[in-house]
């Protein structure tokens, strides 16, 4: 025990002062996780800001904002193994492993954000199916293909904690490492077909099929997000990518493929971009007016402002990431990557926020949320369970094979002479 | 056998006091959880909530009036009657909401997960959340209706027409040897609490029916809540119907005052 708690101790003393700093908050932000966790769990959702008016807050980028960040594994696993793209091998062992705790933490947030915890396997048990088995509900299907892509991310990490040096000294499990790689396209495929459908419905169909919300409804919003999944989850995956990359202080991932990813996402950020200008003219010139109000109006005073914020941010990464000159500069790209995540990110709060403000009768004002420690507690404890485990696994998993190779190489060079 | 109704209502505003009966008998019948501080309106359980609507949007003083708007499920069913679709039925992701034969939404309780997917969609605040484990006090226990189930915590519930009174009056009409569904008709608890005679309750379906009569006869001072598609021509109708479905409720509203029906619009 003695010598397992050293090795912990030795362990955090290797870290630099500003990762030990981040760590010290990000374990208090998971104590809270748990304590905050408890009380919502066994005494409700009341201690929360959410009411009868504002019926989702801010977990909703828990549940949106994660899926569709996670998107990027869909997004780097088609390209990969589907078109061949070799320069996103080095990052895809970790893009699997962002997509899996994504997609896990959703499920852990929506635990959370549903009423009745107990009886979240309902959706597997009743659900709300439509004639020629097409879904009625949107989150029918948001249920199912989650899950089941959520099976193939599992199955997409076994060869990555299969390579691990300890498992992958044992030939049964290195070959089944082995042949599970070689049909990794299959899994690619299964994996793009489900991601297109959940990250459509839940980024977008789950809103636009709300025909008497005017914030919400519009029958493009499918396709919207599918597109901004794409868009943000590139740049979440390179983001993530790259941080690591800092604190581990070494090169884990060649140049060559954080432009290729770079590229990528500045040309769906530009998709995204046009997309969402016709959205919001198709949305003021057709849809709002048929609800006999007007988009201005529709914008709170407390949120409004993020539709602002989410168009800049997209500006900004697509001038980052599809100008040469910028993205191969480490600053820029940086910017570029982390612009492009908020950006979809700051798009599913003002889904949520400023369109759970908005007043459904004419003489009611809109209505304010401020969330509650409990809601910010489970959130960023949350996130920081999710670091944490990233950080565990960067250090003990291969995940980024590039590392280990160039490190070899670095190793061998001073032998050489 | 061939259900026949189809169930609505008509509130006469003109004769509503706001006097809260109908608010009461609703949450008395519907066995409504009381809380410490039942002024946390947004986080309150009610079916049937009294709005106080001013308008002091477009008027001033001395021309300011108020009017008392008695809300619960308006009972919605899209743009076809021969295919109701509610906004917030088709959302749900485990059937936990239903619109029967009847026309009435239904929501059962012990069946919601508490997603609030329908809340979000509902167009008229109807529905509500239990954000607190319901709570009885002391005797009140003892008054609970045993035809009502109590919602646990997390559960979203909603007015259904107080749809246990005609299934208690089927069951009487069962026992007396008449088999029909279609026979008996009966009247929810704000609709008979209300010491005005201000709601009527009904089959739309009956061309003969009291409501319906109404209807017909009050066809100046009838409006929907915040159905301003109603307003218009019915080529414009036709038109906006080809772009999105709309909730047509089957709760109506009858009134003289002319900036009611222009409080229902947004500016």
């Amino acid at each position: 025990m003695g010598t397992f708690i050293d090795k912990i101790k030795e362990e955090f003393n290797g870290y630099s002062k500003s990762v030990k700093i981040a760590l010290y908050i990000m374990f208090f932000l998971t104590a809270g996780f748990i304590v905050f966790g408890i009380q919502i769990l066994f005494w409700g959702l009341g201690y929360t800001d959410m009411s009868n008016n504002y019926p989702f807050g801010q977990w909703i980028i828990g549940d949106l904002g994660l899926v569709a960040l996670g998107g990027g594994a869909f997004s780097f696993g088609f390209i990969l193994y589907i078109f061949r793209n070799d320069k996103l091998a080095p990052i895809i062992n970790s893009t699997v492993l962002l997509g899996f705790l994504c997609y896990l933490f959703t499920f852990v947030y929506l635990v959370f954000d549903i009423g009745q915890p107990l009886r979240a396997w309902f959706g597997y048990t009743y659900p709300n199916w439509g004639p020629h088995l097409m879904p009625a509900s949107m989150l029918t299907e948001v249920v199912w293909c989650l899950t089941l892509y959520f099976m193939i991310l599992c199955v997409e990490l076994i060869p990555v904690v299969l390579k691990h040096k300890v498992l992958d000294a044992i030939p049964a499990l290195r070959y089944i490492g082995h042949y599970l790689h070689r049909i990794m396209w299959i899994f690619a495929a299964a994996g793009t077909f489900l991601s297109i459908f959940h990250q459509g419905s839940l980024g977008g169909g789950m809103w636009g099929v709300m025909y008497a919300k005017p914030e919400w409804f519009r029958p493009d919003f499918f396709y919207l997000a599918i597109v901004a999944a794409i868009a943000g989850g590139t740049s979440f995956m390179a983001l993530c990518a790259y941080m690591a990359g800092k604190v581990m202080k070494r090169e884990i991932v060649p140049a060559g493929t954080f432009y290729t990813i770079a590229k990528i996402s500045g040309i769906m950020m530009l998709a995204y971009l046009v997309f969402r200008i016709y959205d919001l003219i198709v949305r003021a010139m057709v849809y709002i007016p048929a609800f006999d109000r007007k988009f201005i109006n529709l914008l709170s005073p407390y949120y409004g402002w993020l539709y602002f914020l989410e168009l800049i941010l997209a500006v900004i990464a697509i001038v980052m990431l599809l100008v040469k000159r910028y993205r191969e500069q480490e600053r820029f790209f940086l910017t570029g990557v982390a612009s492009g995540t908020l950006a979809i990110t700051v798009s599913k709060l003002s889904v949520v926020l400023n369109g759970s403000a908005v007043t459904n009768f004419p003489w009611k004002q809109f209505y304010a949320y401020n969330p509650t420690i409990q809601e910010w507690f489970i959130m960023l404890g949350g996130l920081s369970i999710m670091v944490l485990i990233y950080m565990w696994c960067a250090k003990y998993l291969p995940l980024f094979p590039h590392a280990a190779k160039h490190q070899a190489a670095e190793a061998d060079t001073p032998a050489s002479h | 056998m061939e259900m026949k109704r189809k169930w609505g209502m008509v509130i006469d505003l003109d004769k509503c006091t706001g006097c809260g009966a109908c608010a009461l008998a609703c949450a008395q019948e519907n066995n409504m959880p009381i809380f410490e501080d039942d002024s946390d309106f947004p986080k309150r359980v009610v079916f049937l909530d009294l709005m106080k609507v001013t308008n002091d949007r477009d008027a001033k003083y001395p021309d300011v009036d108020v009017c008392y708007i008695p809300k619960m499920c308006q009972q919605c069913e899209g743009n076809d009657p021969k295919n109701p679709r509610p906004p917030c039925v088709s959302v749900c992701p485990v059937v936990a909401t239903d619109v029967g034969d009847d026309g009435v939404v239904s929501q059962v309780w012990s069946r919601c997960i508490g997603c609030r997917y329908c809340q979000a969609s509902c167009p008229y605040d109807a529905r509500t959340f239990n954000w607190w484990k319901p709570r009885y006090e002391s005797s009140f226990k003892n008054s609970l209706n045993p035809d009502v189930s109590v919602a646990s915590r997390g559960t979203v519930v909603k007015c259904q027409f107080c749809t246990h009174i005609w299934k208690r009056e089927r069951d009487k009409a069962v026992a007396r040897g008449e088999l029909d569904i279609n026979a008996v008709t009966y009247t929810p608890a704000c609709v008979a609490a209300c010491p005005t005679s201000a709601m009527l309750f009904g089959d739309l379906n009956d061309p003969k029916s009291e409501l319906n009569q109404m209807l017909k006869r009050e066809k100046g001072r009838k409006f929907r809540l915040v159905h301003t598609i109603d307003q218009k021509s019915e080529k414009r109708q036709e038109e906006l119907k080809r772009i999105k479905n709309y909730p047509n409720p089957k709760v109506y509203y009858l009134s003289s005052k002319a900036w009611i029906k222009e409080m229902m619009k947004f500016k």
